[in-house]
């Protein structure tokens, strides 16, 4: 973390202190209140949770207070649960699957977005809704969407003469994975949308004006002017992304529970199953360090990033 | 009374401890002169307006018949409550009777969270009132956790109009629930309609299948593929819809109302929305195959293991069986009695729907597979999903589900 400068202060109760002393426990004096914060809220539960993960903790063993430490056993357990590697790469595949599929359909709507159009400004505040809405309420939506009998995705298909598209999406195992994709970027696409609007906006036009006065096509303009402009907006948004989503839960439970089957059952969804149905809490803590690891890999390689631009002078392509 | 212990300064010293210890004031002395009261926080599900009328009345009913007792209740809902008091479990803050699914006896009861009632139901001598199912249902390993609140159980729902015009008797067998249900099924209406969504509800539809089939869930690869495709068979005729995986029994019950369904497998709680369709229909047993049986539904009471009132509780629990408390509740929630001896009194004595639900009473098995059971029937669950959406065969899904509840239920 950086240093932030304290206000100077000529108090002269403390003199017998120097002042770069002085400024340093001003300085502890403010971070206080978010250190007891964090300490409270985040470093107990990890913690506890990590003491959890290393101990065989189960529901009967709670009130006898029998808790035995048993090591790495829940770490062993869970690694060799076939469920736990199915559901790694059921979110590996709804992870990437969201962040592309977001990341492309944003940009495509931010490039729109960056001129202005009648009523522009209007249709982009619309969209934001879909971020706004609680994902327990988009979720019964695209449940309701996707319905095989009653929903209106089909009920389109079939009005206009494409009934042989419609499909039971939701309760074939095959498809939805699709369908749980589907709704998630539909509530990612403004967040991604709205990050690089931003971005666009920091390109200097006079660059695009340059180039077009050379005889640049929009396509090259696009090409080797925009994209490579973007590019620290671009890797910010998918990290920010990549830890959004696969951490993502409510909407995918609301949906489909993590079925048919297992077909739609990612990690998270996995170690709410061994937490809170199957109340094996020692495996159930362990899974979800486990769980943790592939966030707070994008997190520090996000922070490090971070840093570096506050480095390098602003706009400054990496 | 039945312990010689003074009481009063039992539940000073207990309530003076439990101040101490930071706990709450869950013990009140109302002055030196008057008996002091003990409050007993209650924990159930019955969360739906029309449940509220009745569940009033009756806190209302032990606060005055039992003596010097409050009762703080709190709802939470149906899927909720076991979390809720696993949850509680590791916060210390558990209540001390709840009111809790029968399924559940086996998370609760196996892990050693419910107080032990044996010698209170001895000496209270009321056990043989009582269906065998429900009550076994509150055995665990030797000793009685809990008591029978009401019961209920699946049975066929018939439409009766569709089943005339069709020339088709209700079925008794699965030979003939197949065949009723292919010539039931035209246009958008299905022959039958039933849960198959992966949850528990889904696996207490689906366990009837499996006992009937002559087994249980220690002998899952054979008489698990034996239901499994009895049920992909009657996907592949057409006569249940394959999109069963997502209903709940509240979804098959409005396929039934809205007549897209001519047949459906469902409760006795589903009759007070019956009653306002517009169309007649009849209930009768689950059709056999080797063996007649459904599966046992219904609440339970319990004391919990870590309450300091157990002798309270017990007396509220006691109290809520007196036939006057019993009868009046569970009429006011529709529900069926698990005693026996209540069987010619209230609404079930006239209603034939009732009457026939009440009959399978005896036949009702209750889910006893102990403390690792949800494990169990999320495997059931995934294997039948896994057939009914084609994507394994029924050997194949009942031999993959018999390795995972071999393993849950430790038997390797």
């Amino acid at each position: 973390m950086r240093q932030r400068l304290a206000p100077r202060r000529r108090s002269p109760r403390i003199r017998f202190l120097s002042p770069s002393v002085r400024r340093r426990r001003a300085g502890y004096l403010f971070c206080l209140p978010g250190m007891t914060f964090l300490a409270l809220f985040l470093a107990y539960p990890l913690f506890y949770n990590v003491w959890t993960s290393v101990h065989d903790v189960e529901l009967g063993q709670l009130l006898g207070g029998a808790e035995r430490f048993n090591g790495l056993e829940n770490y062993r357990a869970v690694l060799d649960d076939p469920a736990f590697w199915h559901s790694v790469r059921l979110s590996l595949i709804f992870t990437l699957g969201s962040l592309l599929l977001q990341f492309a359909i944003g940009f495509a709507l931010a490039l729109l977005f960056a001129r202005p159009f009648p009523l522009g400004g209007l249709l982009r505040s619309l969209l934001m809704v879909a971020w706004l809405l609680p994902p327990v309420v988009s979720g019964t939506l695209f449940r309701w969407l996707l319905d095989a009998e009653s929903g209106a995705y089909n009920a389109l298909l079939t009005g206009v003469g494409l009934g042989a598209l419609s499909h039971d999406w939701l309760t074939d195992p095959s498809t939805s994975m699709a369908g749980v994709i589907f709704a998630n970027v539909w509530v990612g696409v403004p967040f991604n949308m709205l990050l690089l609007l931003v971005g666009l906006h920091t390109i200097d036009p006079e660059l695009h004006e340059a180039a077009a006065v050379d005889g640049a096509s929009a396509w090259q303009r696009f090409r080797h002017i925009t994209l490579p402009l973007m590019r620290p907006v671009s890797v910010t948004v998918l990290l920010l992304g990549l830890v959004y989503t696969f951490k993502v839960f409510d909407i995918i439970f609301v949906m489909t529970g993590g079925g048919p089957v297992d077909a739609t059952r990612v990690l998270p969804l996995y170690v709410y199953e061994v937490f809170f149905t199957f109340f094996r809490f020692g495996q159930g803590a362990a899974a979800g360090l486990l769980l943790l690891v592939v966030p707070l890999l994008a997190g520090v390689f996000y922070v490090r990033r971070l840093r570096r631009e506050d480095e390098a002078p602003a706009g400054g392509a990496v | 009374m039945p312990y010689p212990v003074d009481r009063r300064g039992f539940l000073r010293t207990a309530g003076a401890a439990a101040a101490a210890l930071g706990l709450g004031s869950a013990v009140t002395s109302c002055g030196s002169g008057e008996p002091s009261t003990v409050t007993l926080t209650w924990w159930d599900y019955f969360t739906l307006d029309n449940f509220q009328p009745g569940m009033n009345r009756l806190i209302k009913d032990i606060e005055a018949g039992v003596p010097d007792v409050k009762i703080e209740r709190r709802t939470f809902p149906f899927a909720e409550l076991d979390r809720q008091i696993a949850l509680a479990a590791i916060s210390g803050e558990l209540p001390d009777i709840a009111i809790v699914d029968n399924v559940a006896m086996n998370t609760l009861g196996g892990n050693d969270l419910l107080a032990d009632l044996t010698d209170r139901v001895e000496r209270w001598g009321e056990a043989d009132q009582y269906y065998k199912g429900p009550w076994d249902g509150c055995q665990i390993g030797g000793k009685t956790l809990g008591i029978p609140n009401n019961s209920n159980c699946l049975a066929l729902y018939c439409n009766t109009g569709m089943l005339k015009s069709a020339g088709v008797e209700p079925p008794t067998t699965w030979d003939e629930l197949a065949s009723a249900a292919q010539r039931l099924t035209s246009g958008d209406r299905y022959g039958l309609a039933l849960s198959a969504i992966r949850t528990e509800e889904g696996v207490f539809q689906f366990l009837p299948f499996l006992w009937q089939a002559g087994g249980d869930l220690d002998t899952f690869t054979t008489y698990g593929a034996t239901a499994l495709s009895f049920l992909d068979d009657l996907i592949a005729k057409g006569s249940l819809s394959e999109q069963c995986v997502g209903w709940t029994q509240q979804d098959v019950n409005t396929r039934f109302l809205n007549q897209r369904a001519a047949l459906q497998i469902n409760g006795p709680w589903q009759i007070p929305t019956l009653k306002q369709a517009d169309f007649d229909w009849n209930v009768v047993a689950l059709p056999r195959d080797k063996e007649a049986a459904t599966c046992l539904g219904g609440e339970n009471w319990v004391v919990m293991a870590s309450s300091e009132h157990q002798d309270k509780a017990w007396e509220v629990l006691e109290y809520t069986q007196r036939p006057s408390v019993l009868v009046p509740y569970l009429v006011a929630f529709g529900e069926l009695p698990a005693r026996k001896d209540l069987a010619d009194q209230g609404t079930w004595a006239s209603d034939p729907a009732l009457r026939l639900f009440l009959s399978q009473l005896p036949l009702a098995r209750p889910r006893q597979y102990g403390p690792r059971y949800t494990e169990a029937s999320q495997a059931v669950a995934e294997a039948e999903q896994a057939v009914l959406t084609g994507s394994a065969s029924p050997s194949a899904a009942a031999r993959t589900a018999a390795a995972k509840i071999d393993k849950a239920l430790g038997r390797q």
